[in-house]
């Protein structure tokens, strides 16, 4: 039986509660949070038998053997570290670290004390987003990707994070390198990432103040970001993060030589994309039959895990969770490969430097330019 | 605006007319009213702790009204320095203030709960604060095992686990209430917990889910024939301010609602007349008790597929028939309405017509 601590008892806090209850081999053993009444509310509603305000008494008096890590990103290497040093391994909410110095920092460490951690990028564990990693192994595609299309999309309508963050000017997410992207882009970062055979990225990026945000005095959170990345294979992609695009997307799309993949996470249908065309009006008669088809075997397919009771929305941690708490058990590699997580942090970086060096409270404008990025 | 012919004036006893007053949450919409209420009495010495720059012309024309050199403090209840310079030489705290907390458990604790838990800190630690007036809700209540029966008061057991039905915000205020209780006992500090009902008033502009819910795109009537606990909001803002004033009443707990209840059915019906039509389905008790507990098994039986948002405890907290009663206001605080009900409801759906 694994035992499982949680450092950071806010609201994403209550998710990984929730699925790490749901799975079998581990027991959440204790929660941590250096204000002890939001430590002590966890507890309250999942039975946690402990809760601390010290990282250390912590480690010290239960001796987890898995740390989740959900505190804001700013603490996460401090408490990583520690976690790592006292033979825990690690499951560190994303966005993984500040900067790709510090991600490379967890991940010598984890190697050097033979743990094993991840980060929490959940959405490449959805029931959608296994089905297109396997479909993409078997080759489906025709060849490595072409061309890969990444958008993730913010609701500021109905969001109680972005009211609080609005209107607190010494929110933490105001104080990462990134703003509020920093703390929302990496779920569609993570998924370009994986397909991403290079090492060595360029990377455009464009940022601004939307509009909307502007017209409530806000002038330093940048909540619209156009990226284009371009690896050395010449894979190229394009990401989007909007808050004001509609609908609000949470979509990925992989074309290959011969093929293509839509992946639609808030509908939760995967769409295959023949590349074969068909003779004169039969293209125009026959594929919309077959994309009936399939997107009627999408709500066939929902419809049944629904029944089977699998189909929560957090579906993704459970998956990641399960996978990461069975590696360690099994002694088997990451649920997501540290070049990955490093390749995620690494376009981020470039991203933030090139937003950051424009003027985006007076221009509203921010970037533009082309930056080659080390990967490794 | 205030008819200054009428001022009331402070009542005697606990806070004199020089002692300095806080409310947190004073540009809200029951915030507004307390602060007009408290100026009306003669009670000049108020300070307004203010984290957002929200009916900020509101406030100002209250104090032009009534010539009054307010003080206003922009600071976050999250803050343990905001709270001590915001508390200093306060005499008496009216505890208004909600931050934005959704369904998430976490972050209606952390915005009710530990603002509370910082200002009762800085409060005590200056030795001058005579009372806490907390604002609490109906929704702690359970509106199970009455000893009236149907009658909710006062006497109502509270509800010991309004996680089990999803319920952030009763479970936010629950603690907030315990904490009150726990800290200003210690402290030695009067506290005061009043409890309103649904305040309704012009601005409001979403029927109380008290009445039913468009969560699937109808309107589902729940509340039939049930009294909704309406109180008029400058009813609830009387009711509060009194808590404050009134000597006597240490660690009492006063629910608030006026008199003259409409039933959700009638209030349904002058919404439609009155503001614009809904589409509307009404689901008797009988089914809407039983559709609260498939779902509630289903959430439990699937780990949470569904969220736990109905179940039979969320049925009785506000969909079960139930009368409510304010005897405890009218004989310990004097409380008499200043609205009736007939005139808000009036005030209410005219202002939810024209869109204000």
């Amino acid at each position: 039986m694994l035992k499982v601590a949680i450092i950071g008892c806010g609201k994403i806090a209550d998710s990984h509660a929730a699925q790490i209850s749901r799975i079998a081999g581990c027991e959440l053993v204790a929660a941590c949070d250096r204000e002890e009444l939001m430590a002590v509310q966890l507890c309250d509603r999942f039975q946690i038998a402990q809760h601390f305000t010290d990282v250390n008494a912590l480690l010290a008096t239960v001796r987890p053997d898995v740390v989740h890590i959900t505190t804001p990103p700013q603490y996460h290497l401090q408490i990583g570290t520690r976690c790592l040093e006292n033979g825990c391994h690690i499951l560190v909410e994303k966005p993984f670290t500040l900067h790709s110095g510090q991600a490379s920092k967890l991940i010598e460490l984890a190697n050097h004390k033979h743990r094993i951690l991840t980060v929490g990028h959940d959405a490449q564990f959805s029931d959608g987003a296994c089905q297109l990693r396997k479909l993409v192994k078997e080759g489906y595609l025709g060849g490595p990707p072409v061309h890969i299309e990444s958008y993730w999309g913010y609701d500021f309508g109905d969001a109680t994070y972005a009211k609080t963050l609005l209107a607190d000017r010494h929110h933490w997410a105001r104080r990462l390198p990134g703003g509020l992207i920093h703390n929302i882009i990496s779920h569609g970062m993570a998924k370009i990432a994986e397909f991403l055979a290079g090492a060595k990225p360029r990377i455009i990026a464009l940022g601004f103040i939307s509009p909307f945000l502007q017209s409530l005095g806000e002038n330093s959170l940048i909540d619209e970001l156009r990226v284009i990345i371009h690896d050395e294979n010449d894979t190229t992609a394009y990401f989007t993060f909007s808050s004001q695009m509609s609908p609000s997307l949470h979509q990925f799309r992989i074309f290959g030589p011969e093929n293509g993949l839509l992946l639609d996470e808030d509908k939760r249908i995967l769409i295959k994309l023949p590349g074969k065309s068909r003779k004169s009006y039969a293209e125009h008669f026959i594929p919309p039959f077959e994309f009936a088809g399939q997107y009627f075997a999408n709500l066939r397919h929902n419809i049944k895990l629904f029944l089977k009771m699998d189909f929560h929305m957090d579906l993704g941690k459970k998956n990641l969770f399960s996978d990461f708490y069975n590696s360690i058990k099994n002694d088997a590699p990451p649920p997501i490969p540290y070049r990955e997580i490093l390749l995620t942090s690494v376009m981020m970086d470039s991203i933030f430097a090139q937003i950051d060096s424009a003027p985006a409270s007076s221009g509203k404008i921010a970037g533009g330019e082309i930056a080659a990025v080390h990967a490794m | 605006m205030p008819d200054h012919t009428t001022e009331k004036t402070a009542l005697d006893g606990l806070i004199r007319p020089s002692d300095r007053i806080l409310i947190t949450g004073a540009n809200g919409f029951i915030g507004l009213k307390v602060l007009e209420n408290l100026l009306q009495r003669g009670l000049r010495n108020v300070r307004c702790f203010i984290r957002s720059s929200r009916n900020a012309d509101q406030l100002q024309k209250i104090a032009a009204a009534f010539k009054a050199d307010l003080h206003f403090y922009h600071g976050n209840l999250l803050s343990q320095a905001d709270c001590s310079k915001a508390t200093k030489d306060v005499t008496l705290i009216y505890h208004l203030a909600v931050g934005p907390g959704g369904k998430s458990f976490p972050n209606a604790f952390m915005n009710t709960v530990i603002p509370t838990r910082n200002l009762l800190t800085a409060g005590c630690a200056h030795n001058t604060l005579k009372r806490f007036v907390n604002v609490s809700s109906f929704a702690v209540y359970s509106n199970q095992h009455k000893p009236r029966l149907r009658w909710m008061d006062e006497s109502c057991p509270l509800d010991e686990h309004p996680e089990r039905r999803g319920d952030a915000y009763a479970y936010a205020k629950l603690h907030q209430d315990r904490l009150v209780a726990d800290y200003c006992r210690r402290s030695q500090v009067e506290y005061v917990i009043v409890r309103p009902g649904a305040v309704y008033g012009p601005g409001k502009k979403s029927i109380t889910g008290r009445v039913g819910i468009d969560t699937f795109g109808i309107f589902m009537h729940l509340g039939g024939s049930n009294q909704v606990p309406f109180t008029y909001v400058d009813n609830c803002a009387e009711a509060i301010v009194l808590a404050g004033l009134v000597p006597g009443i240490d660690q009492e707990i006063f629910n608030i609602v006026d008199d003259d209840l409409p039933t959700s059915r009638r209030f349904l019906t002058l919404y439609k007349k009155r503001v614009h039509p809904v589409r509307s389905i009404y689901f008797p008790h009988a089914l809407s008790y039983f559709l609260c507990f498939l779902w509630e098994k289903y959430a439990q039986l699937s780990e949470g597929q569904l969220p736990p948002v109905f179940s039979r405890a969320e049925w009785h907290a506000y969909w079960k028939k139930t009368r409510y009663s304010n005897e405890k206001i009218k004989k310990k605080l004097g409380w008499t309405m200043k609205v009736s009900t007939a005139e808000g409801l009036d005030r209410y759906l005219t202002s939810c017509r024209n869109g204000d």
